[in-house]
């Protein structure tokens, strides 16, 4: 029987290259493409794939939450996370989140195929990086962590994180309210809650805390070549 | 004849994504592949590809330092910009680099094919999305 994967980004190019990575492996197909974390969450619901590849900064949910909300949903879900960063914040969340693959986004043609290949045989996958910060983590145990080291999203339920989100992509509660089927009472309901909770006062907060926890990606202007422009 | 394309980007993926969209057109050859502006610089005086689709956020060179390069020390290339800058301001940069193309990376999969095919003929191909705006 074949293994079916699900994959998960926002860009379409980036899908089509992974996809061209994994289907050269005879036994594996691509059994859906989604293009942001919603879709992601009802496609997997949907077609139980074996194995979920899931972007990290997609559009309208995020795929560490998109990730909480599918083991939430069902625990035996194998999900492998793409990232652009190694950061240790991400890295601890994606853990926290139960991912049980990280790949950076950058090594992806390289390790995509042997991240995939490890959970199918129910290992796990990480990059040398993530491996190195759980073994310290290890050693460390025993240590409480200082609350300034951990991010402090617990505070927020799947619902206000959800919310969080699109309200720092420039959604009006009305929008908000009609994505995720809420009235648009409960939506300021729970963008009130989100302010008290955080200690924020405007959206310019939300979206400044938004960013420095992962759960909306910023694009970043090119930066300037580190190299002599001599070569010209 | 051949069109002869050098494909640029510092992601592998992106790079595999470009070679599938591009795969179906027999008349169209990648010629090779280069991780950032420096690499590119280097290819294009080697490969002389007809075109080059430029990534503009690479490390070690971007994409436009890139381009001015290319144009000078290799006149008659064309270069197709591919990138997620989904900005007006970015575009007049990269077309006041040299560029024949600018195209953004969300919409690729519309627009790539349609794009090479114009910059071969030395026709300029930009298109950007109706509403940019910050990627999540």
């Amino acid at each position: 029987m074949k293994l079916r994967i699900l994959v998960a980004d926002d860009h379409e190019i980036v899908r089509r290259g992974l996809c061209a990575l994994l289907q050269k492996r005879e036994g594996w197909e691509v059994c859906g493409e989604a293009s942001n974390g919603r879709e992601a969450l009802e496609m997997a619901k949907q077609l139980k794939p074996d194995v979920v590849i899931l972007d990290i900064g997609m559009p309208f949910l995020n795929g560490l939450d998109t990730t909480r909300q599918l083991l939430q949903h069902d625990p035996q879900f194998k999900i492998i996370v793409l990232t652009v960063t190694d950061a240790d914040q991400v890295i601890r969340e994606a853990l926290d989140a139960g991912a049980r693959g990280f790949v950076l986004k950058s090594d992806a043609a390289r390790d995509l195929v042997s991240a995939v290949e490890a959970l199918q045989g129910k290992r796990m996958f990480f990059t040398p990086r993530v491996n190195d910060l759980v073994l310290r983590g290890f050693l460390d145990r025993g240590h409480t962590v200082s609350p300034n080291e951990r991010p402090d999203l617990p505070t927020l339920t799947a619902r206000e994180r959800e919310v969080t989100q699109l309200l720092a992509e420039g959604k009006s509660s009305k929008e908000v309210a009609s994505l995720l089927n809420l009235s648009t009472k409960t939506v300021e309901t729970h963008r009130s809650n989100i302010m008290r909770k955080l200690s924020l006062h405007s959206i310019r907060d939300l979206v400044v805390y938004a960013i420095k926890n992962n759960i909306i990606q910023i694009q970043m202007p090119p930066q300037r070549s580190t190299t002599e422009t001599s070569v010209a | 004849m051949a069109v002869r394309i050098l494909l640029v980007d510092d992601h592998p993926v992106v790079r595999a994504g470009l070679r599938t969209l591009l795969g179906g057109r027999s008349e169209w050859e990648v010629v090779g592949e280069a991780s950032d502006g420096l690499e590119a610089v280097e290819k294009v005086s080697r490969l002389q590809p007809d075109v080059v689709v430029l990534d503009i956020t690479m490390p070690r060179m971007n994409g436009i330092e890139a381009c001015r390069i290319i144009q000078q020390k290799a006149p008659g290339r064309e270069v197709l910009f591919v990138t997620q800058h989904d900005s007006p301001q970015m575009m007049r940069e990269a077309l006041a680099a040299g560029a024949r193309g600018y195209v953004v990376k969300s919409n690729l999969a519309r627009d790539l094919v349609e794009a090479v095919e114009a910059v071969s003929q030395h026709r300029e191909f930009t298109v950007l999305t109706r509403n940019p705006r910050t990627r999540a």
